[in-house]
């Protein structure tokens, strides 16, 4: 990968705004609040802990939460964790049965997997072609012993919105289950409202919103009462959710990011929504490809083209020398995974297989967009090429 | 993943691209494009004062930059050739001067596959008027 490719990942992970870098670095050496927020019997502690909780309250104030629904963990992947095992754990006495999608992210997926291997029923729901979950089937899937539906708001792979205010909402009347959305892709795209979205948990990460990586939350609705058996022992800190020193400089990137996020202005989200329309409407000259979740709401952010007549692994080499982008499948060593959000949408392997991901941000510009535009064009074209197709 | 310096020159400028008509061409081809491989390989064949010759090889092929590689070192090294149906070189040694992961070898057998085919055919246009058939006509 030449340093010098155009950056269309963002939805993979974005640089750290110097801004936020600044504000980390204060906390990592002795002049600044290097001190345990935990060691409450001096100073150093008081300064380190005053940090993290001012970071706690930027992270509730971006997202609608109140800063003591904030539970910092190492990214979203543990925060998803946290909410799947952690409201099985909690509420195992009302139900075994959980209620997901199929295009979740997989740390939602896989410990819904491993609870299936304890002994657990999960419902997984296939979404329409577009991506999409209709709220009432996802109520209608709710059963007496259900204790948790968890549905991502914005797909990572495709960018499509879920209605998970509506989820939340149908599935309030079905029973009694927790609610927990995976927004690691939310912040920043679009505006997030914990409390108005009437759900219990919400996984959120910094990394996505340009901030560090290695840090996250997980939003635990006090209002609601939502409650939580921890899966880590030790300190007790976070409320006994989530023990371990809690990495101030982390915390603090991570309020620093969100404030940020929550500051962006309309216009940004408008010449990244245009920049995206340049980029598709470039892309689908040349005929033969198709915008995943097309008709289905979407964040700008993210386009998930799919080619006819070429082969993934071939497309990819071609293009990733000039673009750093993600592809339709995982590379697992010297075979390829189809992507399974793609599969669920009910694209074949070999479409799934030649999609490519991109995914726009903040220094994304007009002169990117063309020079993604012509080397993917020239890629496509060359390989169909040599295909004969 | 990451591919050797031969891979690439042939990925990225695949020799001997494109298809042969006439009734001294053959045509062979194998696996699918459903299933992510697929190679067709055209062959002309000329008899000269040494015997018969592969005169002429063009390839098509979808799939990864191993087999796109493979064909075109396959179609390059066929020519000049007799038309006996094997590969130039073994498949195993095609695979390690590509530096291709074991798992890819299947997807190498489909290249040798559709050689085999193109050459078969070539080797039944020269056999059939000594067996006093109908003489064929190509593709």
């Amino acid at each position: 990968m030449s340093a010098s490719a155009v950056y269309l990942d963002y939805a993979a992970t974005t640089p750290v705004a110097p801004e936020v870098a600044a504000r980390m670095a204060e906390c990592l050496t002795r002049e600044g609040t290097f001190g345990n927020p935990g060691s409450a019997s001096h100073a150093y502690g008081e300064a380190a802990s005053a940090s993290v909780e001012a970071a706690r309250a930027q992270v509730a104030a971006a997202v609608g939460a109140q800063a003591g629904d904030v539970v910092f963990t190492s990214g979203a992947t543990e925060a998803n964790n946290l909410a799947v095992f952690g409201t099985a754990q909690y509420y195992r006495d009302l139900g075994r049965h959980i209620v997901t999608a199929r295009t979740e992210h997989k740390s939602v997926l896989d410990p819904c997997k491993e609870l299936e291997r304890r002994g657990w029923s999960v419902t997984y729901l296939v979404p329409d072609e577009d991506g999409v979950i209709d709220p009432a089937r996802v109520a209608a899937a709710v059963r007496p012993d259900t204790v948790l539906v968890s549905v991502m708001q914005v797909n990572n792979e495709t960018g499509v919105i879920q209605d998970v205010g509506a989820i939340a909402e149908l599935c309030a009347r079905s029973g009694h289950a927790r609610i927990h959305v995976d927004a690691a892709q939310s912040v920043g795209k679009r505006s997030v409202d914990f409390a108005a979205l009437g759900v219990d948990l919400m996984s959120v990460s910094a990394h996505k919103a340009y901030g560090p990586k290695g840090a996250g939350a997980l939003l635990v609705s006090r209002r609601r009462g939502a409650q939580l058996t921890p899966i880590l022992y030790g300190g007790g800190q976070e409320g006994s959710l989530r023990s371990g020193t809690v990495a101030t400089h982390q915390a603090v990137g991570m309020g620093a990011a969100f404030e940020l996020a929550s500051a962006m202005p309309m216009l940004e989200h408008e010449r990244i929504a245009a920049l995206g329309e340049r980029l598709w409407r470039r892309l689908r000259e040349m005929g033969g490809v198709m915008l995943n979740g097309a008709r289905a709401a979407r964040v700008p952010h993210v386009l998930n083209v799919s080619f006819e007549g070429v082969e993934g692994e071939s497309l990819l080499a071609t293009v990733q020398p000039h673009l750093a982008v993600s592809t339709g499948s995982a590379c697992m060593s010297a075979t390829q995974e189809p992507s399974y959000v793609l599969r669920a949408l009910g694209r074949d392997d070999r479409l799934a297989e030649s999609s490519l991901r991109f995914s726009l941000g903040r220094f994304t510009t007009e002169a990117d967009i063309d020079a993604a535009g012509t080397v993917v064009t020239r890629a496509v074209e060359r390989l169909r090429q040599i295909a004969g197709t | 993943m990451t591919y050797n310096e031969l891979t690439r020159r042939y990925f990225e400028h695949p020799v001997r691209l494109g298809t042969l008509a006439g009734p001294d061409c053959y045509r062979g081809a194998a696996g699918s494009r459903s299933a992510g491989t697929w190679v067709q390989f055209d062959v002309r064949v000329t008899r000269t004062g040494l015997g018969l010759s592969v005169r002429e090889v063009r390839f098509l092929a979808f799939g990864c930059p191993h087999v796109i590689a493979a064909a075109g070192l396959v179609a390059e090294q066929g020519e000049g050739g007799a038309p006996e149906p094997r590969l130039p070189q073994t498949i195993h040694s095609l695979r390690e001067r590509l530096e291709a992961p074991v798992e890819k070898l299947g997807r190498l057998f489909v290249v040798e596959d559709a050689w085999i085919a193109a050459l078969r055919g070539a080797a039944g246009l020269y056999q059939a008027p000594a067996r006093g058939d109908e003489a064929p006509t190509g593709h």
